[in-house]
């Protein structure tokens, strides 16, 4: 299994009950514990969509830019987590959601509200984030260097901006093994814990996302939890 | 003697964790439970805790990667990019100095086009002249005793052209050539020329030639 859900039920558009409403369109993501709006009622991010898809459709793409803006504004955070989780490469990542945003924004048109635009778009996103994983993997292959990528960049980086050395140095390592641990996931299990808790999404919208029976996510979510916990020795 | 306590199964436990990580409404039996069962209660902070710690290790490592300032450089570049979707493909042209220079250049030499044309027509004419005169040349040995140029030509032109086989054209000169032949075949008989026996088997002798005369 690799994880890529895009034959799950066909294309990149998923099929799928729309989920309840989503983050507000403040461009900050909400840790667990978010206020969920109606099932009916349609998201912040959704609308902002169909204003966009019916812009473009007139033929009035400078305005449809504009607002595009707005819309890469709520979900930039949230699509870079889910990135750099899949991709642990800063600049892999950073190119995943340019290329998610620029294709979402190329194919507008065929977007329809029946769902959720954070489930549409984080589902060409994943794709893309695959693809460069598999893209990576076929590299790797033939090319072996020892020389630091920007992965270890990206990982030094990541230390954090704690000032004391040996915090940094824990907090640096507590990070790589909890990396690791994730990264030995199974393809499904990765993907589906990853937006469950990097993408912060409810089973139900992964369900939407991956195509994926939604007892099934949450198998997938179980045995992966299951697993970190075995691998991180029950305490990270 | 207490009754058996049955305590939630990890798959239960994760149930209420993610519901209440969704906000969902959790199932009240497994809340029931948890609100008095010690057990149950310390293994489900620990499974939070352990989730939330992932989570937010994880958030805080991509936070960190993608500072303020690069999630606008990205947002600048995605604008970018963007602009140009729907635009037609640009034709890229090529610099203005360079193709200024070209056409400078071709004007300033339409003179010696010129030159270069009548030069080419020149060699074209030599070409064929020389053929033609190869052409004749060719034909001329089989004009069986015939000079090469015939009427009017120089007397001296006419002997400098005239094949050198039928110069003087004689019975003295085959009577020459038979000599020098039969020499050729007396040395050939030689010892010194055993080598070369084979090539002369395939040669017809001279005799064997004037006897079929």
């Amino acid at each position: 299994m690799n994880g890529d859900f895009r034959t799950a039920r066909g294309g990149d558009a998923p099929a799928g009950p729309p989920a309840d409403g989503l983050e507000p369109a403040t461009g900050v993501v909400q840790p667990a514990g978010r206020v969920r709006r109606a099932p009916a009622q349609l998201a912040d991010d959704s609308k902002l969509a169909i204003e966009i898809r019916a812009l473009v459709e007139r033929g009035e793409m400078d305005e449809a830019r504009e607002r595009f803006g707005d819309l890469v504004a709520i979900h930039q955070r949230r699509a870079t987590r889910i990135a750099y989780q899949y991709l642990r490469d800063a600049a892999d990542a950073d190119e995943a959601v340019q290329d998610a945003f620029v294709k979402v924004f190329s194919h507008i048109t065929t977007y329809r509200e029946a769902w959720p635009f954070e489930v549409w778009f984080t589902r060409i996103l994943i794709n893309g984030c695959l693809d460069r994983r598999k893209a990576r993997g076929r590299r790797d292959r033939w090319f072996t260097g020892d020389e630091a990528t920007g992965a270890d960049e990206a990982r030094a980086a990541a230390a954090g901006p704690a000032t004391d050395p040996e915090r940094r140095l824990l907090a640096r390592e507590r990070r790589e093994k909890i990396a690791a641990a994730v990264d030995r996931l199974d393809g499904r299990q990765r993907t589906v814990f990853m937006l469950c808790h990097y993408g912060d999404c409810t089973p139900r919208e992964v369900s939407a996302m991956t195509g994926l029976n939604e007892s099934t996510v949450r198998v997938h979510l179980f045995r992966a939890a299951r697993r970190l916990r075995t691998l991180l020795g029950g305490k990270p | 003697m207490s009754p058996r306590v049955r305590h939630l199964t990890e798959e239960r436990l994760f149930d209420v964790y993610l519901a209440e990580r969704t906000a969902d409404p959790v199932d009240p039996p497994a809340a029931e439970h948890l609100g008095d069962c010690e057990a149950c209660t310390a293994r489900y902070t620990e499974l939070v805790s352990l989730m939330d710690t992932v989570r937010r290790e994880g958030e805080a490592e991509a936070d960190a990667v993608f500072t303020a300032d690069r999630l606008r450089a990205q947002q600048q570049q995605i604008a970018r990019r963007i602009a140009l979707v729907g635009r037609p493909a640009r034709i890229l042209s090529f610099p203005g100095r360079i193709v200024r220079r070209t056409i400078t250049v071709s004007t300033s030499r339409t003179a010696p086009r010129w030159i270069a044309a009548a030069a080419a027509a020149g060699l074209f004419v030599g070409v064929a002249v020389g053929a033609s005169y190869q052409f004749r040349w060719g034909l001329a040995p089989s004009r069986a005793g015939q000079p090469f140029l015939v009427s009017g030509a120089s007397t001296a032109r006419a002997a400098r052209l005239t094949p050198v086989a039928t110069r003087g054209g004689g019975q003295s000169d085959i009577a020459a050539d038979d000599a020098f032949l039969s020499d050729l075949e007396i040395a050939l008989d030689g010892p010194h020329t055993s080598e070369l026996r084979a090539f002369d088997d395939l040669t017809p002798h001279v005799r064997e030639v004037r006897s079929v005369r």
